[in-house]
């Protein structure tokens, strides 16, 4: 074992030793880890990447889903002696998550790729071909961790707060859990570097990848104008409004905007102003300012729970985004189309599209994307 | 049950065959002159590269001064297609047919032709996979400078009528160029007999190495170079040669035609006891290019209901290689352009496996890989006992 006890031991339940398991690949210094520490406590590991983009979309040195990230993780798994494949799923991701990406734009909401990629293409589409290969275990690079709670397979923040990504791992199915493994979650990534030095992969010191993968430039409005032409009506000029109703200017298309968004307005008010509503129907962008943006409350839809469902009444623990802290609220309604939730301190812009997390202290409950936020509770009898 | 691991991909690439690496050897030590070199070291090179040429040029029926040395089939088909576009642009001729079943360096090259301003024009295949005649000379006019078509196609083995289609191409004006990839070897190949104009072979797919291939260029055929440079091969390809692997493809070249056809009866029988032993236990699978003419070291199939990635990944973990058509740069797999002009059905042509047979073929291999095969297909085809992954209603 090359592995040492310097390092937080797993106390994620591991595969057993000649156990089939296909970690997912993306050739950056996490998932290179995870392969290597199953490698090293004896499984049968093989690794997988996804290949999401098309050929004339590749981008190159981008860290994940890459030319160059494929052949980083070909060599990483050449490295520590297993096989590796690449899986096409183009199609499937471009329905999935970049299609969807895209008409939440043109829908005035502000969407997480992230999330889709990790619900369907990752934990879903990945999965069928670890059945096609009998591997039982799926594996990931993700900072979170596998538990056990009641005697089910609960998810749990990773143990580095900072490197925590339970935050967009929400949309996967119950059942999956019992076949997944999360073997860096109880890391930090300093000491995932240290082991990918120890193993000698030649990922160690790559950078992080920070953007979303085909938005490599940052640039959304190009992705969306790709998709649905230059003159979509989310990229044509609309009012900029106050709350009020009063018109005070234009916009370049409400696309280019998100609630709590400050960059791009005009100045010349009392106060600094932020971008609190976005009207579609209307192309209409709301500004106003900072008090403006919090809400006491928040819609939910197409939820997904990894634990058993939260009931009317119950205090959980929230976040609308990743590494915010979390925010004590109490379910005021959940049923099949969604949840409500009071917010008992209110919170700052609260994006439709977004997701909102629900946990029970470090257990990850589920989540949904936010359809609205709420500035004033609504009343359930 | 052995676990040797089973390689049938000999249409991907072949190992370098130890008479190939004998031959070779010396043009990596002591003769490692310039063929261009006037000296003692540069004779020698080029007195070797000139009796390498000889040797191919005669397993093409061919004068010595008919073939030049590329480094591949990539190159020779598009020194073929362009080159000849090129030169014959200003008389006219600026159309290039061909099919859409032959290799991406044929359709790339002849999508190149429409990029310089040229015609790109594809003539239809049936089902099988056998070129349609009629449509080929409907599209064969006084304004086609260079027709192609390749001989065996690489993914489902179909052999064209080329010498038809030479005849017809060269009485329409147009320069024929034929891709024999695979075809070297595997069907007799004479210019004194067939009347192409171009040939393109390729080195590893016949025990050679990877890099070397040559394109046999009928004398007076107009043809204007891809490279510009020295004077090397009369100007059609500059630069220095690679004298080594020019020694190693005659080599390969000479014992490909020598054992040709022990070779030949051998692969058939081995692909013949493949199919049916393959009908025996999937008796739904679909060998594609069925009913036509096919070399015998290619089979393609579809096994309803299975997808070709899973299946490679799947045989791979078993031992067995195998490919889901060509292969691509990312090493992943998206359906076969072939099989959709074939009219394939895409849920067939994503289930797509293409063996190929050759040196490192034996009976075994086609127990072992029958056997798997029908496993596999057996675990794919059970219905799910429990929805992995209920949909989430988004």
């Amino acid at each position: 074992m090359i592995y040492s006890p310097t390092f937080p031991s797993l106390d994620t339940p591991l595969p057993a030793k000649g156990e089939r398991v296909l970690v997912a690949m993306s050739g950056g210094v996490d998932s290179s880890v995870a392969a290597a520490l199953l490698v090293d406590a004896g499984c049968d590991v093989v690794g997988v990447t996804m290949k999401l983009h098309g050929d004339d979309a590749d981008v190159p040195d981008r860290p994940c889903c890459s030319l160059d990230a494929t052949s980083d993780a070909r060599r990483v798994c050449e490295t520590l002696g297993i096989p590796h494949y690449v899986t096409n799923l183009v199609d499937r991701f471009g329905q999935d998550v970049l299609n969807d990406f895209v008409q939440e734009y043109a829908r005035g909401r502000t969407p997480i790729p992230c999330v889709r990629c990790n619900t369907f293409t990752k934990f879903r589409d990945l999965l069928a071909k670890a059945d096609a290969i009998d591997a039982p275990w799926l594996a990931t690079g993700h900072y979170a961790r596998i538990g056990r709670r009641d005697g089910q397979a609960v998810m749990l923040r990773g143990r580095d707060a900072g490197k925590d990504q339970s935050y967009f791992l929400w949309g996967i199915e119950r059942s999956v859990l019992e076949r997944l493994v999360l073997p860096i979650g109880t890391q930090t990534k300093a000491e995932t570097r240290e082991i990918a030095r120890r193993f000698g992969l030649r990922t160690a010191e790559k950078i992080e990848s920070q953007d979303i993968c085909f938005v490599p430039d940052g640039d959304h409005v190009r992705v969306i104008r790709e998709h649905l032409g230059a003159d979509a009506p989310a990229l044509q000029r609309g009012p900029l409004r106050l709350v009020s109703g009063e018109v005070v200017g234009e916009h370049e298309g409400f696309a280019r905007y998100t609630i709590g968004q400050r960059r791009g307005l005009p100045g010349g008010f009392a106060a600094p102003m932020f971008v609190v509503d976005i009207v579609p129907d209307e192309r209409a962008v709301v500004i106003g300012p900072r008090e403006a943006l919090l809400g006491r409350g928040l819609e939910a839809r197409e939820l997904n729970w990894m634990a058993d469902a939260p009931q009317v009444g119950d205090a959980v623990q929230v976040q609308v985004r990743n590494r915010a802290k979390p925010s004590p609220a109490t379910v005021l309604r959940i049923d099949d189309r969604g949840i409500e939730l009071a917010l008992d301190e209110p919170i700052q812009a609260i994006s439709p599209g977004q997701s909102v997390v629900l946990y029970d202290g470090e257990v990850v409950l589920g989540g949904g994307v936010i359809e609205k936020g709420r500035r004033v509770l609504p009343q359930f009898s | 049950m052995s676990t040797t691991p089973i390689y049938l991909d000999h249409a991907a690439t072949t190992p370098v065959r130890d008479e190939v690496m004998a031959a070779m050897a010396p043009f990596f030590g002591p003769r490692f002159g310039n063929p261009s070199s006037v000296h003692r070291w540069g004779r020698e090179a080029r007195v070797a590269l000139d009796e390498a040429r000889e040797r191919v040029a005669a397993c093409l029926g061919a004068h010595s001064d008919e073939v030049c040395f590329t480094s591949g089939g990539t190159e020779g088909d598009n020194l073929a297609v362009l080159g000849v576009f090129r030169t014959r642009q200003s008389e006219g001729r600026r159309a290039a047919l061909t099919t859409p079943i032959e290799h991406k360096a044929v359709l790339a090259a002849a999508h190149q032709v429409a990029q310089e301003g040229g015609d790109e024009r594809l003539a239809r295949v049936d089902a099988r996979g056998v070129v349609d005649h009629a449509h080929f000379l409907s599209l064969l006019d006084d304004t086609v400078a260079v027709a192609s078509v390749m001989w065996v196609n690489n993914e489902v083995g179909v052999v064209q009528d080329v010498p038809a289609l030479a005849q017809a191409a060269k009485a329409a004006g147009a320069v024929f160029h034929t891709d024999g990839v695979q075809a070297f070897g595997k069907v007799s190949i004479d210019a004194r007999r067939t009347p192409f104009d171009l040939l393109t072979i390729s080195g590893h797919k016949i025990g050679a190495p990877k890099g070397i291939g040559a394109l046999y260029i009928r004398r007076d055929t107009p043809l204007s170079p891809l490279f510009h440079g020295g004077s090397q091969d009369r100007g059609r390809r500059p630069g220095t040669e690679n004298v080594a692997f020019a020694v190693g493809l005659a080599t390969a070249a000479e014992l490909t035609l020598a054992e040709h056809e022990a070779e030949q009866a051998r692969l058939e029988m081995l692909r013949r006891d493949f199919v049916t032993a393959l009908r025996a236990r999937v008796p739904d699978a679909v060998i594609h290019g069925e009913g036509a003419p096919t070399a015998p070291h290619i089979v393609n199939l579809s096994i309803p209901g299975t997808n070709s990635e899973s299946l490679l990944m799947a045989l791979d973990l078993r031992g067995i290689a195998c490919s889901a058509g060509s292969a691509c740069q990312s090493g992943s797999v998206s359906a076969s352009h072939v099989l959709t002009a074939m009219g394939v059905p895409t849920e067939l042509a994503n289930a797509a496996l293409r063996l190929s047979f050759g040196v490192l073929s034996t009976p075994e291999c086609v127990t072992r890989t029958v056997d798997a095969l029908a496993t596999l297909a057996e675990k794919a085809r059970a219905p799910r006992a429990q929805a992995q992954f209920a949909v989430v209603d988004f």
